[in-house]
């Protein structure tokens, strides 16, 4: 294999990194941090095209480690998706990518992540799930298992909220599960949800180094790593590279056709599973929670929903792009106006 | 009984209440007495006071046709129409004695006021015969025959008003016609008595014609370039939503059919203020419109525009708090909370229309501003502005282009400006450059976190000193160029009242009852905040000035007392005054009486 030194828009993956991380040595969000870097620069994503969002947390403080030649905004605690939304009705040719905490998403800001799904966001939303509060010193969160147990303190015993579960559950367009340690899979994952059109959401298993990698931490690194069940093996093919220089996996596989054009190619592993079945998607989750194990792969995706966007109805010039001509209406229409409620 | 004498006519100067039942189509009929007399020239206002209720809470509308202009409710009622059995011994014991009374017999209630000459008509059992199943909403068209037959109320002004009021709907407009018709009929041929009150046609300026404020402030966001409504359902505001979402398409559509402006109706008032952020951030024009409670939950948003400059438009139509409060009556009790909205040292451009003309105007101005001092600019209306209907002459198009502030949109623009950073002062008036997402040009992550002058994180004293500096400095900038107070002054400047908003309606008529006895009296009617430079000039020049407001508290004496200089403090007096009704002027005028009386 040749290493690519430039992408298919000729940049070198240098412009897609960011500054150094202030995050714990070893924390798993800078995995994912580097997989995003290594995600848009494979792809080919031109970075001024593309706006980091983010919450309040360790987690929403990545996008200043990635990407630094995009726009972002690390705006307040759980209420990056309302923000994301106005942005997105203004410039609907960005491609926004997302990331957010477990406390984030599933506590403070539960509201508005379930609000964005229902609307079909055309964006990336990448949870980066570890199961406790960083920046306040370890509190669990409520995406923690029952019967899991942080470093410090008792164990948890209140059932998890799965992000995962309640996506598919509002209808998300595109959801999937996936581990800060498996850089091949959450490449692929996060390439293939760039080419998405509408929500898609990636909830990643991210070990906190500090509070939370003990061996009675669900959430830990080695318990991660020993009850991970791999849904399928996945390659993502962009649009453009030709399929038949893809190598042909030996074993059964499916093909899902992406927005953009891009492939992502599903390689069976044991039982098979039909990401296009929200049933059997929930089912998964359930079993794997019931045995406490974490079911990781591409959940659930349909690609016939409409964005938000779309649902509105809106011009396809960004509106941030419009001149007054086309925003202030003339002197005659408000004469026409003033005319009408004059009863003329 | 005195009726019977010759009576002495009293002309365009009375008013009405009508006591009605929520739910009943009684709004209709109410606006088409309102009309009516609008439509022959006389001088006419209209308060509904409804309840938080969808059917069957009573509610009162007080109509009042004043020669002098006067708006406000008045302090009594000259003729009070009874057609809620729930509030009929009430409305009827409140009486003055001499008030015409108008009462539907079918509600089958005793009228027992010797001292009010009454008239009564089966309204409902004639509304049957027109319509059984409409005739719990019909019945109320009678009342408007009734009043059109005893005040003289032309025909003409009437069809024209119920062709207003039904626009292209003929059937309803041929059976509420014919109810009107017949009411008057029945009046005609039943009643012998006359009633000193009349209406007579004055000169109507044709240009003129009655708007709520809230459709007001909808039209001129969108002659503003609104590009994103996010909007939370509040009463009193969301007919300022609704009026953008029924214009826009005729408005706003592009040449490929799409719109130019995205609605979104949030889950809540917090996620509709970071659409407005997310909007301003990408460089559109984005807008919500609320009420007191929803500012309370967008509180903290408001702290993050101010601090990471995005700009950003928000409406406070003003209902009574706290809490959940009186949610159908008006009040001024917002106004110190919009200016210094969120934790930290925060401030807060606010601008304050006080007639319909000015929520057009400001409803487009609003956007300017923001994109021009990126940060929240508020609009403040109440209730009582925002759900009545006011006179116009018409709106006045936009003077001036679209200010975008300053926005970098391509390198040569940036090459220009020497030792840019997103929050650097390169020029000197606080007001830093900015680029676009999307754009390439100089991308930062935006943050609520202190950061230095090229947007960087920081925690650095001096730094974070630096900024919140310069963030005051930019809002203070803002004073002179924000509508001045509209003042009107006196040669003997005795007294001064400061006064803002909807008090507008009422200051003529409080102004008239002051000079009645003997002061001289000028006015200066606040439209924005921080306040222009010409209100403390106006202070100046007064030796006594009374801060007139509907509040408690008396907010803007209280951001006045924190800004003026020391030696004014002592001139100003706070009358302030809340109970969930539209101003009257008696109560005003009487509490500055009494004010000026105690510090003399």
């Amino acid at each position: 294999m040749t290493v690519m030194k430039l992408n298919v828009i000729d940049l070198e993956k240098s412009e897609y990194t960011g500054g150094k991380s202030s995050l714990c040595p070893g924390c798993g969000h800078d995995q994912i941090s580097n997989v995003i870097i290594q995600a848009a620069w494979e792809n080919g994503i031109p970075p001024e095209g593309i706006a980091k969002m983010s919450g309040i947390g360790c987690s929403s403080k990545t996008p200043a480690y990635f990407l630094g030649k995009s726009h972002g905004f690390n705006t307040v605690h759980g209420r990056m998706p309302s923000v994301t939304t106005g942005a997105s009705m203004v410039n609907r040719s960005l491609s926004f990518l997302a990331v957010s905490g477990d406390g984030d998403t599933a506590s403070i800001g539960i509201g508005q992540f379930i609000h964005a799904i229902r609307r079909n966001l055309d964006m990336v939303y990448i949870i980066e799930n570890n199961g406790v509060y960083g920046l306040t010193k370890g509190q669990y969160s409520a995406t923690v298992e029952r019967g899991s147990k942080k470093k410090k303190g008792a164990m948890n015993e209140q059932p998890p909220i799965d992000l995962c579960a309640m996506a598919i559950n509002l209808g998300c367009s595109f959801v999937a599960r996936s581990f800060s340690g498996s850089k091949k899979q959450l490449t692929s994952i996060i390439r293939a949800a760039m080419g998405h059109r509408g929500m898609a959401v990636i909830d990643v298993i991210s070990p906190c180094v500090t509070f939370s990698n003990n061996d009675e931490s669900y959430k830990s690194y080695n318990y991660v790593k020993e009850n991970d069940e791999v849904l399928h093996l996945l390659d993502y093919i962009p649009h453009f590279t030709p399929i038949e220089e893809v190598d042909i996996p030996e074993g059964e596989f499916d093909d899902i056709q992406m927005f953009d054009g891009s492939t992502l190619r599903l390689e069976t592993v044991g039982d098979e599973h039909d990401p296009s079945d929200p049933m059997s998607a929930l089912s998964a989750i359930h079993r794997a929670e019931m045995d406490n194990k974490h079911v990781t792969g591409l959940l659930y995706y349909d690609n016939s929903m409409q964005t938000a966007e779309e649902a509105l109805g809106l011009t396809e010039t960004p509106l941030s792009a419009l001149s007054e001509h086309e925003l202030r209406p003339s002197a005659d229409a408000l004469d026409d106006i003033n005319s009408r409620f004059r009863g003329n | 009984m005195e009726m019977h004498v010759k009576m002495e006519r009293i002309c365009n100067d009375f008013t009405i209440n009508i006591a009605t039942a929520n739910g009943t189509g009684s709004q209709s009929s109410n606006l088409i007495i309102l009309n009516s007399m609008f439509q022959m020239g006389v001088p006419v206002s209209g308060k509904n006071l409804f309840p938080s209720n969808i059917s069957g809470l009573p509610t009162w509308f007080i109509i009042r046709a004043s020669d002098n202009g006067y708006q406000s409710p008045g302090d009594k009622a000259h003729i009070q129409v009874l057609m809620n059995k729930d509030t009929w011994f009430k409305d009827l014991e409140s009486l003055e004695p001499g008030t015409i009374v108008i009462y539907n017999e079918d509600a089958k209630l005793p009228v027992d006021r010797d001292d009010c000459p009454s008239f009564g008509m089966p309204m409902t059992k004639m509304a049957r015969g027109i319509n059984p199943k409409l005739a719990r909403l019909m019945c109320n068209m009678y009342y408007v025959g009734a009043l059109a037959h005893l005040l003289g109320i032309e025909q003409n002004a009437l069809e024209m008003a119920v062709r207003n009021q039904f626009k292209g709907k003929e059937k309803a407009i041929e059976l509420n016609l014919r109810a009107i018709s017949e009411g008057l009929d029945y009046a005609t041929e039943n009643w012998e008595d006359e009633i000193p009150y009349r209406v007579e046609s004055r000169e109507k300026d044709p240009d003129s014609f009655l708007i709520e404020g809230n459709e007001a402030i909808a039209l001129g966001s969108i002659f503003g370039g609104i590009n994103m409504l996010s909007w939370y359902p509040i009463t009193p505001s969301s007919s300022l939503a609704e009026g953008i979402i029924q214009w826009l398409p005729e408005l706003r559509d592009a040449d490929d059919g799409g719109s130019t402006c995205a609605v979104i109706q949030a889950e809540d008032e917090l996620a509709a203020a970071g659409m407005v952020i997310g909007a301003g951030w990408a460089g559109g024009r984005g807008m919500t419109c609320t009420s007191g409670p929803g500012i309370s939950l967008m509180s903290e948003f408001i702290g993050l525009a101010y601090f990471a400059e995005v700009p950003g438009v928000i409406w406070d139509v003003n209902r009574v708090g706290p809490s959940t409060g009186l949610p159908t009556r008006t009040q001024q009790g917002d106004l110190s909370m919009l200016y210094e909205a969120s934790h930290g040292d925060t401030q807060h451009i606010v601008l304050i229309p006080g007639t319909v003309d000015e929520c057009f105007e400001y409803g487009w101005r609003t956007f300017d501003y923001a994109e021009r001092f990126q940060t929240i600019v508020f609009g403040f209306s109440d209730l009582d502005l925002g759900m009545n209907r006011w006179s116009t002459s018409g709106f006045e198009y936009p003077d001036s282009p679209m200010d975008r502030g300053k926005v970098l949109r391509s390198q040569e623009e940036m090459d220009a400006v020497e030792n840019y950073g997103r929050y650097r002062d390169v020029d000197g008036d606080g007001i830093p450059y900015r680029t676009l997402p999307g754009s390439g040009l100089d991308p930062i992550l935006y943050r609520g976190t202190g950061h230095d002058e090229d947007g960087i994180y920081s925690e650095d004293p001096d730094v974070y000193y630096a900024t919140i500096s310069r963030l005051k400095k930019k809002i203070e900038g803002a004073r002179d160029l924000l509508p001045a107070p509209i003042i009107r002054e006196e040669e003997e400047q005795q007294i001064g009242v400061i006064y803002y908003g909807s008090m507008e309606n009422s200051i003529t008529e409080i102004d008239d009852m002051l000079e009645s006895t003997g002061l001289s009296v000028s006015t200066c009617r606040v439209r924005a905040l921080p306040y222009h430079s010409e209100v403390e000039s106006f202070i100046e020049r007064h030796e006594k000035v009374i801060v007139l407001e509907i509040n408690r508290d008396g907010q803007m004496y209280g951001i006045l007392r924190k800004e003026l200089p020391a030696h004014l403090i002592p001139r100003l007096h706070s009358v302030a005054y809340t109970d969930g009704l539209p101003p009257r002027a008696r109560v005003y005028a009487d509490m500055i009486l009494d004010t000026l009386e105690v510090t003399a």
